[in-house]
């Protein structure tokens, strides 16, 4: 007789809001960071970018924070670095929160004298926010692989797609904001709508690799069944497959290739905004998919009470 | 050094619930918590089913994966290989929960009656539990089964174990190859939950018929 295996109820909406919201931020900071290599018509996207991470970060903290059964202990989250991946991705945010937060009042607001002038410092400066932003980004898909007796989590492939996703998700942030900002749907926002149209097809990829590798063990086949045709099956389909994925892709090309007569950039907004929908619903998902091993003893094996 | 372990003959388990029971009234648990557990198993089809009790305590696994995890060194190993909770240090981060293969560790919001048709304030006896809870524990945290520590350092045993009326459990000194619980597991060939995670648990099960 099969158990009847159980997702876990302990980290539902709010982890997933953490989730997206590190990987949205360290996201836009990279894309920030990289356009400032790339001279004075990227200015505008590189100054959004950085000035994004920051903020985004801060609130995925505060909301991690009052998720916690015990917030007035929060400070302590990093005491364990050597063996918790929790405490490392602590110290993480807090180095990237510092780093990033200079590079905004060094450059944008209030001191932004500071480092206009000087290139090769705001470089340097983006360099190491660039590195915490990405190993803050790649923390959050291991926050969740390092989870042994979870199958469908425990895989090599979540800190890919948890990365590839941030930088999605970071890089519709920018758009989205550049477009609100009244920058032009030309030049460094049509490529960065280049480079999404490209991701959403590697994302895609992934999540089909991802899903296809849940085949070792039952508890992560039952996890993928719950995805694919179970109570979580309405949100993966809907949500990430359609919203997340096919829209912005379909929107994208309508958008690059002027199908409808003129890019204006509306159609871009949208996208980014379907295309950052689909970001935190796949951390939803996943989440919401996370089955523990069966116990297995002898010849039974019996399925936890709910976690 | 004594390392504490467990031995829980499923031959003998006829799933009482005794354990259970003995371990709330012993640790003061609110509803929804269960340092100790019983559950029922079935295998195979008719005519042959077998229906089977897994009583259940933390593992206190040699290599615990819910130490390794926690953020704040809340949780720790004493001398005895008896995993600990500091309330103090806990942030309830529930990162333990998900890493623990054996669903020892558990967590709550707040105290939910056992009574919730009783008008008026608790009954002395769940007040005192209550009070107990809360001095100990608290909510919040994710808390777990410590072997009753205290009652073992009294020289008494685990209450799910004194409380066992077939006598399933016991408990005694993993490192003493002369102790009961090691000549059972030679003896009966016990064997440990789940060993494909390498946590080397203290819990150690004798097959059932």
């Amino acid at each position: 007789m099969r158990p009847n295996l159980q997702a876990q109820t302990k980290w539902r909406w709010g982890v997933a809001t953490y989730l997206f919201l590190v990987g949205t931020g360290a996201g836009a900071y990279v894309v920030g960071v990289f356009a400032d290599f790339l001279g004075a018509g990227w200015t505008d996207v590189a100054k959004i970018g950085v000035a994004l991470g920051f903020p985004l970060v801060t609130v995925a903290c505060l909301f991690k924070v009052s998720e916690l059964g015990r917030p007035y202990n929060a400070w302590r989250a990093g005491m364990m670095p050597g063996t918790s991946w929790m405490a490392r991705g602590a110290i993480l945010l807090t180095a990237f929160l510092g780093v990033s937060f200079l590079h905004i009042v060094l450059w944008l607001w209030p001191f932004s004298g500071a480092l206009a002038g000087a290139d090769g410092l705001r470089h340097a400066l983006g360099i190491l926010g660039g590195i915490l932003a990405i190993g803050t980004s790649f923390y959050t898909g291991i926050l969740l692989a390092s989870n042994k007796p979870i199958a469908f989590w425990s895989t090599a492939m979540l800190p890919v797609l948890f990365m590839l996703s941030s930088l999605l998700s970071g890089l519709m942030a920018v758009v989205l904001v550049g477009l609100i900002a009244g920058l032009p749907f030309a030049g460094a926002i049509a490529s960065l709508e280049h480079i999404i149209a490209a991701l959403l097809v590697l994302k895609a990829l992934v999540v089909t690799f991802y899903l296809q590798g849940t085949h070792r063990t039952p508890e992560s086949r039952a996890s993928a069944q719950l995805v694919l045709h179970g109570k979580v099956a309405p949100l993966f389909w809907f949500g990430v497959a359609l919203v997340g994925l096919a829209v912005p892709l379909g929107l994208g090309f309508l958008d690059l290739f002027h199908f409808y007569g003129g890019a204006t950039g509306g159609i871009a907004v949208l996208a980014s905004l379907c295309g950052l929908a689909g970001g935190f619903l796949l951390r939803q998902v996943i989440l919401a998919g996370g089955i523990h091993a069966p116990l297995r003893a002898g010849r039974f094996e019996i399925a936890l009470p709910i976690v | 050094m004594a390392r504490y372990g467990f031995v829980i003959d499923l031959k003998r388990c006829y799933g009482c619930y005794s354990c259970q029971v003995a371990c709330k009234a012993a640790n003061h648990t609110p509803k929804g918590i269960d340092w100790a557990w019983c559950m029922p198993a079935e295998t195979g089809s008719f005519p042959s089913a077998l229906r089977q009790m897994l009583p259940m305590v933390c593992q206190q696994c040699d290599e615990p994966p819910c130490m390794e995890v926690c953020p704040t060194g809340a949780t720790t190993q004493d001398e005895f290989g008896v995993v600990h909770v500091d309330q103090h240090l806990c942030m309830g981060c529930k990162y333990c929960i998900m890493a623990c293969p054996y669903g020892s560790r558990q967590t709550i919001g707040g105290w939910d009656t056992y009574f919730p048709d009783a008008e008026g304030d608790l009954d002395p006896y769940e007040a005192y539990a209550k009070a107990r809870w809360e001095e100990k524990n608290g909510y919040g945290m994710a808390s777990k089964c410590d072997f009753c520590t205290d009652r073992v350092a009294e020289g008494r045993q685990p209450a799910c174990v004194d409380s066992c009326p077939a006598k399933a459990r016991f408990f005694g000194d993993l490192d003493d190859s002369e102790s009961e619980i090691s000549i059972l597991i030679r003896r009966e060939r016990g064997f440990q939950l789940n060993p494909e995670f390498g946590t080397n648990p203290s819990c150690y099960y004798l097959p059932p018929r």
